[in-house]
């Protein structure tokens, strides 16, 4: 092996470790939060991707549906309590989140077709169609479970995880998808080709990263969130409610999936269940950081990106077989070193 | 008997199963039953031992593919290739156990994830295995001539299994090794202190579930007669789990109308839904898992505490158990030397917890920790039952330093102890919880316990139990769950698990806070009478009447370190101590 | 679009007269092959609803491309529908995980799978067992063929590591063996894999003279996009298995001069007009371009219309010699099934034998390669 395809594997492991990364990072946050280990996560990069792909297409993506479809199950849910409870003044705010926005958004797709639109345009109305789905699954899904143990949390991620693939599939069919790079622009590193859209994954996670970093510690619903995820009961006597933490978290969650799938749209195929694998390897690096520090899951997410790119080469049909028998003395070491407070009954 | 009744309900209903339903229910029946035998395994593994598994579809893997390919290419007996799968079985299992069951938190899960995926790649590249294609022709098993082809044939097999699965698991559970298992989810730092060995005990719960699921992938492969890897993926493996819980992951039975609910769901769905919808798109999917996340809204334990509540009430044993006592070690005579701590320092990071911190106990005398909140009592507490060992310093246990040794070796020395924060398994009834103290009593292991063979030894360790329990007054209560105890006397209840273990030294971390008066009078007799047998006892304690009516000598400490030492009259006088309590108060 | 076929299962679970014929079908309509089961499922809806007089219901069930539900399947709808004959599945192992099945109830299987292994070697099993999709074997061939005849010495292998990959891998292997070609590289990867750059240096390394993609529909523009990306200047084959519309739309500009052998259906309109299957191919085309729009037919849907065929055919004589849900019924279909001969269908021509339960030649197959985002018939 020269050192020509070194860095040219270098470079394919590092722009797949890049997306992992991102989606480490979403996951870490929310397990922090709110105890759910977010197995959709993968998902939203699927929808993320072929909303736009059938945005550009001229097609009205079906994800149009769902946003409408939960949203209302969401503004009934919160409606009726708070009726009951007589705060009519929170009904405007909610209506207009989760049943106005979605409709005007279904209304312009069929007013402006969206092949139309420039290239940011249409990632903006990917953007808002999937981005929401986040919190209002939450609000669905999760939040009369809030209290329930992790194994519980867990099993209701992998049902909220089928019913967004056979979702996917209705929507998007079987075949996949890609859209036009962003850039054409191409340039050579030691020799190797390197393409500009491959540049921009990695800057634009970069750039998101520490975007994520100074949320966290230079705003107020960062350092809420942050808050939230050092100690629950706490954060509630200091006035955050755990509904609006969640719901903030997996919007993040679902704005970094998305966005994800977007990025990488242009150089790979995405296909409804595409999310799965994607999410599962952003998996192992929010574990190897122990689900808690997000520069060690992304390291470790990149980690996994390099891992993957170099057994494709040496024994491609043993990829996975290596990569995650390799990650489990990483694991071991990393379970052996970090001290875990006993989870008491 | 009436608790009887529903299952011998069940079992008539199942035999009569072949007569009654059409084929089709019976094909549906054998998967189910062929998952439960799984999800039997998981409702021990992660329901009762905490201990969270993907990769149980990986061992049905192994037991699918030793049968499949020795009797095709070789020919051999599916009744022998049952023994070699499951052999290969333990052998995988014990190898990923020793290395996995050492990871904890969400490591674990994850490490089962990872072999769960390796696993199956491997199948798949595996040329005599058939690669991704798979295995045909595998033989239907036969006994006596009889060929099981059929479903119907290979139904009594299955749910056999299952049965036998299920009541070797229950009599397990209900034993010396069950209550060892129980506990890892309590919290290993109890179970180690009791002496339970806690890794043997994940090894041993990892290593029934995974030959449970190498049982079930043997039956697979003989009723499908095909293998390929798809049956054994990872998402196979979820839905194992997905069963458990749905079912409720704490109930034995719960895996089985979890298998059962989960499968006849599906079939429902694909039934119906084209029907409702008007339409044959894939919305079986969808609605299989929006129904699931609306099972666990309304029912986050599973379904089967739903049905548990509409049984006949379970009628607790209500018999004290009697039996001869257990054999008693030696008691050092009193005043010897039991513990001996030198310069014990112990540091949390930069934080010092205890710093050189001397001490001795001896046979027949209560000494008595006391100082201010924070002064590192329990700390010191945790350094000399090895808990949480010492950064330095020296520590003997009846001559013998424990620099070495584990909790669960110390305390099969005879030092057992009792936690400032109460650390009992609320579900288990007070007596269950108490006989754990035992564990180091018995020997019985899982197999016989599965088997019933350990009913002798249990019914005397049962029976010291109960005597522990009269003994510390609260033999009204023995047969209650220990969470709905208050909070006082489940203090009262780690006393007895602690005595229950026959030590010849006692540690007490306040064992009177939150008792009333009557009550600390009634423990202070008890303390009194259990050093008159010659036991030490050291206590940590805040109330200082109850101290210094108690005591023989006390050490007083602040800041991690000793400030006065003495009786307690002397102690009391002494201006370091009136310090430390008037100046930092309590 | 889906009227036909809800009417036909609705009559099948309401009425289910014994008179009706039941045909089961178990398609990969979810799951791995969803590209695959989707559009034979779509095309079973198309198939007649009645046969010499005869009603034919229908039963479709998603086997969700796991063997397991496969036999699940096959035993509802035999013990459950009925059915006097099973359509399916989509892929090889689903095939064979039913095969038992269908033989113990003595139903005849017309399955849709690649891999020869499922009718071939035949044996008592087997007897019950027909298959629609050319063998491997038999595409395989054309591409060796095709490779000689351009004097291509060293070939690289990319497939997917699953089934249909790897029962590619081992027909190609085999012919290319025997042709004298040198196989200077096997790669393998994941349907949904993000990235092939691994698989593709290594390729590159070996520098063969061409590559054959061993994967089915989207999924394999993949590879190709990489090799184009990284600068490979050598010919460039894709399997049978992409030739459908969306495979052209994901692959692009990059996926232009790939050959594959397909069955003629895919090219009907560009047949010459004496072509034996130009016509049945076209039908096919028609009906279902009808239903779903223009360009949406893929050649996978055409293995479903076939088994379509074969049974239009079998069942006028199989009535002959006995009543729809009698078990002389499914004998008589299967020797029906068997003697098929001379029978155009949408890829090829069928000619039946009791060693032969696939019964194409090499009429049901022609090379095309992709010009201008559209398949082009060589030669």
């Amino acid at each position: 092996m020269d050192l020509q395809i070194l860095l040219l594997l270098g470079q394919d492991g590092v722009t797949n470790g890049a997306i992992y990364a991102l989606l480490a990072l979403a996951l870490v946050l929310v397990f922090a939060v709110t105890r759910v280990i977010f197995i959709p996560q993968g998902e939203f990069v699927a929808y993320g991707a072929l909303t736009l792909a059938a945005l550009q297409a001229g097609k009205v993506p079906g994800t149009v549906w769902l946003l409408l479809a939960l949203g209302t199950t969401v503004a009934l849910l919160d409606g009726v309590r708070l009726l009951r409870e007589g705060r009519f003044r929170k009904l405007p705010p909610l209506l207009i989140f989760n049943v106005g926005i979605p409709l005007l958004c279904a209304g312009g797709l069929f007013v402006v077709p969206p092949t139309q639109l420039p290239l940011w345009a249409q990632v903006a109305v990917s953007m808002l169609l999937v981005v929401p789905l986040g919190p209002m699954i939450y609000r669905v899904a999760y939040q009369p479970l809030a209290s329930a143990s992790v194994l519980v949390l867990l099993i209701v991620s992998v049902a909220v995880h089928l019913a967004l693939i056979g979702l996917g599939l209705l929507f998007f069919g079987a075949e996949g998808s890609r859209t036009p790079a962003f850039t054409e622009i191409s340039f050579e590193l030691a020799g190797a080709p390197l393409q500009g859209q491959t540049i921009l994954v990695i800057v634009a996670s970069a750039l998101l990263i520490i975007g994520l970093y100074f949320f966290f510690e230079r705003t107020l619903y960062g350092k809420a969130l942050r808050a939230t995820a050092m100690n629950r009961t706490g954060a509630r006597l200091m006035g955050i409610p755990p509904a609006l933490a969640g719901q903030l978290c997996f919007t993040l969650a679902a704005a970094i999936g998305a966005f994800s799938g977007i990025l990488i749209a242009p150089i790979t195929t995405i296909y409804y269940d595409s999310g799965f694998l994607i999410g599962l390897k952003g998996f192992v690096g929010a574990i190897i950081g122990g689900l808690a520090s997000y520069p060690v899951a992304a390291l470790g997410a990149a980690l996994v990106g390099l891992l993957e790119s170099y057994s494709s080469f040496y024994a491609s049909a043993f990829k996975e077989v290596i990569v995650f028998t390799l990650i489990i003395p990483v694991l071991l070491w990393r379970s052996l070193t970090t001290k875990h407070v006993e989870e008491e009954e | 008997m009436r608790r009887q009744l529903p299952l011998a309900v069940f079992i008539a209903l199942l035999a009569a199963g072949p007569l009654l339903l059409p084929e089709f229910s019976i094909t549906l029946l054998n998967y189910i039953g062929l998952y439960a035998i799984v999800a039997v395994g998981l409702v021990l593994l992660t329901g009762v031992g905490g201990l969270t598994s993907f990769g149980q579809a990986a061992f049905v893997g192994i037991g699918a593919y030793t049968t499949a390919w020795m009797t095709t290419a070789h020919g051999v007996s599916p009744w022998l290739t049952l023994s070699i799968g499951l052999v290969v079985t333990a052998a995988v299992a014990l190898f990923l156990g020793f290395i996995t069951l050492r990871m904890g938190g969400h490591y674990l899960p994850l490490g089962t994830i990872a072999w769960g995926i390796s696993l199956y790649f491997l199948f798949g590249n595996v040329e005599f295995l058939g690669g991704h294609t798979g295995i045909t022709g595998i033989p239907p098993v036969s006994l006596f001539g009889w060929e099981m082809k059929s479903g119907r044939d290979f139904y009594y097999l299955i749910w056999l299994v299952v049965l036998l699965a299920i009541l070797a698991l229950r009599n397990l559970l209900d034993s010396r090794e069950g209550r060892a298992i129980r506990a890892l989810k309590g919290g290993a730092v109890m179970a180690e202190a009791m002496g339970i060995n806690t890794p043997r005990a994940k090894i041993v719960i990892f290593l029934i579930a995974a030959l449970l699921a190498s049982i079930s992938g043997w039956l697979y492969a003989h009723l499908q007669r095909f293998v390929n890897p798809t049956p054994f993926s990872l998402t196979q493996g979820i839905e194992y789990l997905f069963m458990a819980v749905v079912g409720g992951i704490g109930h034995v039975w719960g895996a089985v109308l979890g298998a059962g609910l989960i499968t006849v769901l599906k079939q429902w769905l694909q039934d119906w839904l084209p029907q409702i919808l008007g339409q044959s798109g894939n919305f079986e999917i969808i609605v299989f898992g929006v129904a699931v996340v609306l099972i666990l809204q309304k029912a986050r334990d599973g379904l089967w505490p739903v049905i548990l509540r509409l049984l006949p009430a379970p009628s607790r044993q209500r018999a004290v158990p009697q039996a001869p006592a257990l054999d008693r070690r030696p008691a050092p005579p009193a005043g010897t030397l039991l513990l001996e701590a030198n310069g014990v320092t112990k540091r949390f990071g930069g934080l010092v917890a205890n710093n050189n911190m001397s001490l001795t106990v001896r046979a027949g005398e209560v000494m008595a920790l006391i100082g201010p909140n924070g002064a590192g009592k329990s700390t010191m507490f945790n350094c000399i039952s090895a808990v949480d060992p010492a950064s330095e310093g020296k520590i003997a246990f009846l001559g013998a330093s424990t620099a070495s040794l584990a909790a669960r070796d110390i305390a099969s020395r005879g030092m057992s102890r009792t936690f400032q924060h109460v650390r009992l398994l609320g579900q288990m009834s007070v007596l269950e919880n108490v006989a754990i103290g035992a564990h180091l009593r018995g020997s019985r292991g899982a197999l016989a316990a599965a088997l019933r063979l350990d009913r002798a030894e249990e019914q005397r360790l049962l029976a010291e139990a109960a005597r522990q329990i009269e003994r510390v007054g609260l033999a009204e209560h023995m047969f209650d769950a220990a969470g709905s105890l208050a909070l006082g006397q489940q203090r009262i209840v780690e006393i007895a698990r602690a005595l229950c273990s026959d030590p010849c030294l006692l540690l007490l971390d306040e064992p009177a806070a939150g008792l009333r008066y009557r009550e600390k009078q009634a423990l202070a007799e008890l303390l009194r009478r259990l050093r008159g047998e010659g036991m030490g006892i050291l206590l940590v304690e805040h109330d200082m009447d109850f101290v210094m009516g108690l005591a023989d000598r006390v050490v007083v400490m602040e800041f991690g370190e000793k400030i006065a030492e003495g009786a307690p009259e002397a102690v009391q006088r002494d201006p370091k101590v009136l310090e430390a309590y008037l100046g930092g108060v309590e | 679009m889906f009227k036909k076929l809800t009417l036909a299962v609705l009559a099948a679970l309401s009425t289910a007269a014994l008179a009706d014929i039941n045909v089961g079908v178990s398609v990969s309509a979810t799951g791995p092959a969803a590209s695959l089961g989707i559009p034979e499922k779509n095309t079973i809806a198309l198939l007649p609803t009645t046969i010499a007089g005869q009603k034919v219901n229908y039963i479709v069930l998603d086997d969700a491309t796991d063997p397991t539900a496969a036999t699940k399947n096959i035993r509802k709808l035999i013990g459950e529908n009925k059915v006097d004959v099973m359509i399916g599945s989509t892929t090889t192992p689903n095939s064979l995980a039913m095969m038992d099945v269908a033989v113990d109830s003595e139903t005849p299987l017309i399955s849709m799978a690649g891999s020869a292994i499922v009718v071939e070697p035949m044996d008592a099993k087997r007897q019950w067992v027909f298959k629609t999709a050319q063998n491997d074997a038999h595409m395989a061939t054309a591409i060796v063929q095709h490779m000689t005849d351009r004097k291509v010495q060293t070939v690289a292998f990319i497939g997917f590591a699953d089934a249909y990959g790897e029962g590619w891998y081992k027909e190609f292997a085999r012919i290319a063996e025997a042709r004298k070609l040198k196989i200077v590289a096997s790669e393998r990867y994941q349907r949904n894999d993000t990235s092939v750059t691994g698989q593709i240096l290594k390729i590159m390394a070996a520098k063969p003279d061409a590559v054959l993609i061993g994967g089915a529909g989207t999924p394999a523009a993949l590879p190709q996009k990489t090799l184009k990306e990284k600068g490979y200047k050598g010919l460039i084959y894709q399997t049978h298995g992409v030739a459908n519309n969306d495979f052209l739309r994901v692959g692009g500009k990059d996926v232009e001069g790939a050959f594959l052998p397909v069955g003629p259906m895919v090219v009907a309109a560009q047949l010459p007009a004496d072509n034996p299957v130009k016509k049945s191919g076209l039908e096919y085309v028609t009906r279902y371009e009808a239903a779903h729009g223009k360009g949406s037919v893929s050649s996978f849907g055409g293995h479903a219309w076939d088994a379509g065929v074969l049974l239009q055919a079998a069942i006028p004589q199989a009535l002959k010699k006995g009543q729809p849900g009698t078990k002389e019924f499914r004998k008589a279909l299967r020797d029906a099934l068997e003697s098929t001969k001379d029978l155009p269908a949408a890829h090829g021509i069928f000619n039946m034998t009791p060693n032969d339960h696939q019964g194409f030649d090499q009429r049901a197959r022609v090379m095309v390669t992709i010009e201008n985002g559209n398949w082009k018939l060589v030669k």
